[in-house]
């Protein structure tokens, strides 16, 4: 049999495994709204654990993580370093949410804002946000998947086949189970992937320069520019300590608002379980530590991938391995890309229905159901539409997707956290905020230290949200019981 | 140790760990030699704070948790 037969084989049977531990799950959930985005709130400890960490690990962490440790060095540190910042507050956050969730029937964050800021515009302006950065998201995971099977099929499946076939499954699963098969999907997934990363990350250096440490003293003296902190930019110029350090803060205020891991929350089965999530969290994050060395180890090798991106499969298919180990790295990337689409589809639908569609029209719990699956079927489909475009402009929409996602932190923070908070200051906030992030992220060269556009949008949002609250009328103190209480 | 104690040391970690993985307290660390464990040091010394983290998180944990199950759930479950 040919090798690409085979490797396919592996992946095919994989894909179906997936397939039917998502389906399996379904039958566990009840069909309500709260059963759809919230999985009656059941998570216990090892799902919630893997349901975080591998919605976080995405197509980039396994594809784009061994991508910039190949191509700018040091600088892929910034991702081992701001995932425990951006996860440790929510320890207090996540079960504070929680417990609103629970009095008042949250299942989205708009949700939550919303209720502490009564508006319908500031609800949709969330939802419309959120998926503005959701889509170039989905795409880039779809395009990892196909090019992943792409790469080690030889070419014999095209792109635009593998993309459809994974989010076919992906889809499948979404629509009949919700979040339930997120959840045990995830879980198996994540294991899949740790296991896969720690295999390679190892395996690579010592069989290549014989141990992690020959490695990198040889790419200290060959190319010691990699080495050098804050690393190379994406043309290998020397890049500056402004973006890296603004990107890590980006990155960690960012990182819990993306509204797919931020309504974990709601799926939690308590609030011990959320933050024990929370405290093992950080272990998940170290495993880029393996997913950097698979990159590092590319740096000295004869050959060249076509892409940065390409260098995990063009080190696995190069290296000589065999085609049953060639199939399972597949599969575990697969899973990285899976993982987070199955969620970030997921969350869309959920987050347009209940944030954008329901403030304007009644619709009872079936109806809405109906609805989010339609929408989970339109976002899969604009996004596979993107994917196909080889020269979409999406990955550079994606850097900025932080910047929009970012913002979504002070009303959060302050619907949660500061009595005096007003509608009209969160909505002044969130849209000074958005406008500053724009207008950095289309004039990048006005940037003071070349800052990331989030940051400066930060910078202003939060004195702009201050300052508009305080100069508007308190908020009704009956209200305000139904949150600090 | 007092609940307010561990949650004020718990945000100083962090704080200092922001601190010490960007310009300018990762400037003094920024170097390749010595290797810790064949790694570079740079990219040790973040994650030892990575590590780190999980043993002031499980340490914050077994504080709040005591004061749970003291019968004061207000206090414990709100910041």
């Amino acid at each position: 049999m040919e090798r690409w037969v085979l490797i396919s084989i592996i992946i095919a049977a994989y894909l179906l495994l997936t397939l039917t531990v998502g389906l399996l799950a379904g039958r566990r959930s009840s069909d309500s709204v709260a059963g759809f985005v919230a999985a009656d709130r059941s998570f216990g400890l090892l799902v919630m654990y893997f349901v975080t960490g591998a919605s976080v690990f995405s197509a980039f962490a396994f594809l784009g993580g061994p991508g910039w440790a190949y191509s700018r060095g040091a600088a892929s540190f910034y991702i081992l370093a701001y995932g425990a910042l951006g996860m440790a507050p929510f320890y207090w956050m996540g079960p504070r949410a929680a417990s609103l969730g629970r009095r008042h029937g949250y299942v989205t964050q708009a949700q939550l804002v919303k209720g502490r800021f009564p508006s319908k515009s500031l609800s949709s302006l969330i939802a419309l946000v959120s998926l503005v950065a959701f889509v170039p998201y989905i795409t880039l995971q779809m395009r990892g998947a196909g090019i992943v099977i792409n790469a080690v099929t030889d070419g014999h499946v095209p792109i635009w086949l593998g993309a459809a076939v994974a989010y076919g499954i992906v889809i499948v699963y979404v629509l009949s189970a919700g979040a339930m098969a997120v959840g045990w999907t995830n879980t198996f997934q994540g294991i899949f992937m740790v296991v896969i990363a720690w295999a390679l990350g190892l395996y690579l250096p010592f069989r290549l320069y014989g141990g992690i440490r020959p490695m990198f003293e040889r790419i200290a003296s060959e190319r010691p520019e990699l080495l050098e902190l804050p690393g190379l930019t994406a043309a290998g110029e020397p890049w500056s300590w402004g973006a890296y350090s603004t990107v890590i803060i980006v990155s960690a205020v960012g990182l819990m608002m993306w509204p797919h891991l931020f309504m974990k929350a709601f799926t939690a089965k308590d609030d011990d379980t959320l933050r024990r999530t929370v405290i093992l969290f950080p272990t998940f994050q170290l495993f880029l530590i393996p997913i950097f060395l698979i990159g590092f180890s590319g740096v000295l090798f004869a050959g060249e991938p076509q892409a940065p991106d390409f260098i995990l499969p063009f080190m696995i298919l190069e290296t000589g391995l065999p085609a049953i180990v060639v199939g399972l790295f597949c599969a575990g990337a697969l899973s990285a890309s899976m993982s987070t689409g199955d969620a970030l589809l997921h969350a869309s639908a959920s987050v347009l229905v209940q944030d954008g569609v329901t403030q304007y029209v009644e619709l009872d719990d079936r109806a809405q159901r109906k609805l989010m699956r339609s929408v989970v079927l339109l976002t899969g489909a604009i996004a596979y539409y993107f994917a196909l475009d080889p020269d979409s402009s999406l990955v550079v929409l994606l850097l900025s997707a932080y910047a929009i996602i970012s913002q979504l932190a002070p009303p959060v923070v302050a619907a949660m956290y500061w009595r005096r908070a007003t509608t009209s200051g969160a909505i002044a906030g969130l849209l000074a905020g958005l406008a500053t992030a724009l207008f950095f992220y289309l004039n990048p060269e006005l940037s003071p230290f070349e800052m990331h556009e989030g940051v400066l949008g930060l910078i202003v949002h939060v004195p702009t949200l201050i300052a508009v609250s305080l100069m508007t009328p308190r908020q009704d103190q009956d209200h305000l019981k139904g949150f600090f209480q | 140790m007092s609940l307010k104690t561990a949650r004020t040391l718990t945000v100083v970690y962090l704080a200092l760990m922001t601190f010490f993985v960007t310009w300018p307290g990762l400037l003094p660390f920024a170097h390749v030699e010595p290797f810790v464990l064949g790694l570079p040091f740079s990219m040790a010394w973040i994650a030892g704070w990575v590590s780190g983290s999980v043993l002031v998180l499980y340490l914050l944990d077994r504080v709040e948790r005591r004061y749970r199950s003291e019968g004061d759930p207000a206090r414990g479950r709100d910041r």
